[in-house]
């Protein structure tokens, strides 16, 4: 039981994480230089 | 007779001989202070001059332009802008190097438009004849619209001349080099209009320069025509392009470098290197070094994370309490993890080739090298620099475009710039090149798997380059852009240098893509480890019943049950509905979630198939590569990964879009969605069609 809840909020933590990452990205002014590949993947 | 004096202000571009020409003036007579409540030197001299006149010369700090970004240029700006200041130069001598004159043209232009009397001193003349420099002094002059000093400070030639145009200064014209309002006419228009008397550039530096300018009118400027931070960027940005491209029309016809004639070793080797022949010879030689060693050095620690994680994901299973958490641990991300961090030695070798050609400074020939085929595709030489750029990652590399003046040449570039292979590329094809073409060398050198992966770059350039082409003719590109790059010395490789770019960069990859998919087995671990009708639920028992006939062994069975499930999933229901249109490809379903997934990265399509495959594989195999190996289609009987399937698959990847992250990028530089959306579309059918193509052909 206490596997499956732990799986679960893995998940939701996944989920989210993509949602994020790909719906709500946060706005940086900073420009892409050396070394920042600028969120690309 | 008394002495008239003047104010001579020496101004250039660090590392210029700025500091010799202040010595060949002043001599001994030299004073060296601090300006007031700042560290930065202030050197002043004096020097006699025909005519009764005594020059007082300053010597500047060093500025690459009037955009302050640091003390020692504010201090240059905040002289120029105010008339009141005792130093304020009745002429400025703005300073170049003969070989670097296109990028120390951009504050001569800057200054001229400050309407100070500007001589321009071309210094290091002397390394003229050893470069295959010639001048056109007099149309350099006319359009310049300047009086123009060859000297050479380290030999102390030009001097004398240099002295008698200082001492004709009033003669030399003060017209601008840039109208001031053609860089945002409406916004100038207004400014023209509430300060008739002021000078527009002036204004305009006040505006966007934060220095202290001991005046009222800028608190009244600031307060009537404030922009946003990104406005004034996005106005000086286009001031630039606007200088450069006034600049590169002058140099086009005043500025010849016949590299035939050149005498010192660079020139030589440059000679070499940037040939019409051996040029391209000797890059495709590199370019075939680098990919064999990319196969050959990465094999053995590729091979020792691969089978690291799949100790770690059997020890995982059997250590760790059963239940879904190790399951999901075992099965979704100690798979997903090996898949992307198993890339890591050929993405490092990648790098370390790149950062070497770069340091060293081959990269800026290759630039200039491709820039003669670039032309001849209607492209403008500097397409190669986000071209090169996105063989690591099409993001910067379509924001590198931005130094593209003409437009419809920036569209092009962003458009082609995810053809070239990018590093996220690279995991995909080197999975599959592995699975698919044989480990053998042609010629007892040539490692086949090297080669094909050579291939693979060179498709994607090309097509990059042809998709040009006929952008180039659809949109009927005007106006070329002129291509001007400097080339610099060779050196050594720095060690540091090298090492950091190559942590950096490994480290960018695989944080970055790391998370993502990560993230995304652990989705895909849950869509295959359940699902909703009879079929998943009683798994077991139909088995059971379907080998009645033929008891299967425990191992068998076992199999068999992980199989069912997984084609009745939620993700094998998905992958069965888009099978049809995938099929004809030669991939099943199980290739469809991965391509499917691989939307949000390329390279999420090797975790994928580790994800899929950990749940629903055979016992018998626990490396990624392995199990792909071992895929066998259930009607047929052939494997999944053959030759046909596998060929289809690198050109549906060397084609395809396959990158959110690109998208979002094209649709924030061309500020509209038509762009990108036309990208997928033009892509995706591009990839679709060739792999199709080659599948029918090749099976």
């Amino acid at each position: 039981m206490i596997q499956e809840i732990i799986a679960f909020i893995i998940l939701i933590l996944a989920l989210a994480f993509l949602i994020r990452k790909f719906f709500f990205k946060k706005k940086s002014d900073k420009n892409c230089g050396s070394g920042d590949n600028c969120g690309c993947s | 007779m008394s002495l008239k004096n003047i104010n001579v202000a020496l101004i250039g571009n660090p590392n210029v001989g700025k500091t010799s020409v202040f010595n060949q003036l002043t001599g001994l007579n030299q004073q060296v202070g601090n300006y007031p409540g700042i560290t930065v030197e202030k050197k002043m001299g004096f020097c006699k001059l025909p005519n009764n006149i005594k020059a007082n010369i300053l010597d500047l700090p060093g500025t690459y332009s009037l955009n302050a970004s640091s003390i020692d240029e504010s201090v240059v700006i905040e002289l120029l802008l105010n008339k009141n200041d005792r130093l304020y130069p009745d002429v400025a001598l703005v300073v170049t190097d003969v070989e670097n004159l296109k990028r120390n043209l951009l504050l001569y232009t800057q200054i001229k438009d400050l309407e100070i009397p500007t001589i321009l001193v071309i210094n290091m003349a002397d390394r003229m004849e050893h470069k295959g420099i010639t001048l056109d002094i007099p149309y350099l002059e006319e359009h310049l619209k300047t009086k123009i000093a060859l000297i050479s400070s380290r030999k102390g030639h030009g001097i004398e001349e240099l002295k008698n145009l200082i001492v004709s200064y009033k003669t030399i014209s003060s017209e601008p080099c840039l109208n001031a309002s053609s860089i945002d006419v409406e916004y100038f228009n207004s400014l023209r209009h509430a300060f008739p008397n002021q000078l527009l550039y002036k204004l305009w530096l006040v505006i966007t320069q934060d220095v202290n300018f001991l005046n009222l009118e800028r608190n009244e400027i600031h307060g009537s025509f404030t922009k946003s931070h990104s406005d004034l960027k996005r106005l000086q940005q286009k001031e630039t392009i606007k200088r450069y491209q006034f600049i590169n029309d002058v140099l086009k016809e005043g500025l010849k470098v016949d590299s035939s004639v050149a005498k010192d070793f660079r020139s030589k080797l440059d000679r070499v290197l940037t040939h019409k022949i051996w040029g391209y010879v000797i890059f495709f030689l590199i370019l075939f070094v680098i990919f064999q060693s990319i196969f050959e050095w990465s094999k053995i620690p590729m091979d020792f994370i691969d089978s690291t994680f799949a100790t770690l994901s059997t020890m995982a299973s059997e250590h760790l309490p059963s239940g879904v958490l190790t399951n999901l641990i075992s099965q979704g991300i100690i798979p997903g993890i090996g898949g992307i961090l198993i890339f890591i030695p050929q993405i490092a070798f990648l790098f370390l080739f790149i950062s070497l050609l770069e340091e060293s400074g081959y990269m800026s020939r290759v630039v200039f090298l491709m820039d003669k085929i670039m032309r001849r595709f209607g492209l403008s030489g500097k397409s190669v620099v986000p071209l090169i750029s996105g063989t690591a990652c099409a993001i910067p590399a379509i924001m590198a475009t931005r130094n593209i003046e003409n437009w419809k040449e920036r569209l092009i570039t962003i458009l082609v710039t995810p053809f070239t292979t990018c590093s996220a590329r690279l995991p995909v094809y080197a999975i599959i090149i592995g699975l698919v073409i044989p480990d053998t060398y042609v010629l007892g050198i040539l490692n086949i798997q090297g080669l094909t992966l050579m291939l693979l770059y060179v498709i994607g350039f090309g097509t990059a380059i042809l998709a040009a082409y006929i952008l180039n003719l659809i949109l009927k590109v005007k106006g070329k852009t002129f291509f001007v790059v400097e080339m610099p010395n060779y050196k050594l490789p720095m060690f540091k240098n090298v090492a950091i770019n190559v942590i950096e960069k490994t480290k960018a990859f695989v944080s970055g893509a790391g998370k993502i998919i990560l993230a995304i087995s652990v989705i895909l671990w849950f869509l295959a480890s359940y699902g909703p009708g009879k079929q998943f639920k009683n798994a077991e028992q139909i088995i059971k019943e379907n080998t009645k006939a033929h008891p299967l062994s425990p191992t068998e069975f076992n199999n068999a049950v992980a199989s069912q499930k997984l084609e009745n999933s939620y993700i094998g229901l998905m992958g069965k509905t888009i099978e049809p249109v995938i099929s004809p490809l030669g991939y099943d379903w199980k290739i469809g979630i991965a391509i499917i997934s691989s939307f949000a990265a390329r390279e999420v399509f090797v975790g994928t198939l580790a994800t899929i495959y950990s749940v629903g594989g055979t016992d018998n195999e626990t490396t990624i590569k392995n199990k792909m190996a071992a895929e066998v289609n259930p009607i047929t009987g052939q494997k999944i990964f053959n030759f046909a399937s596998g060929i289809s698959l690198l050109l549906f990847y060397a084609f395809a879009m396959q990158c959110a992250s690109t998208l979002a990028i094209t649709k924030k530089e061309t500020n509209s969605w038509k762009w990108p959306a036309g990208q997928l579309v033009f892509m995706s059918t591009l990839a679709y069609l060739v792999a199709l193509i080659a599948f029918q052909i090749l099976k």
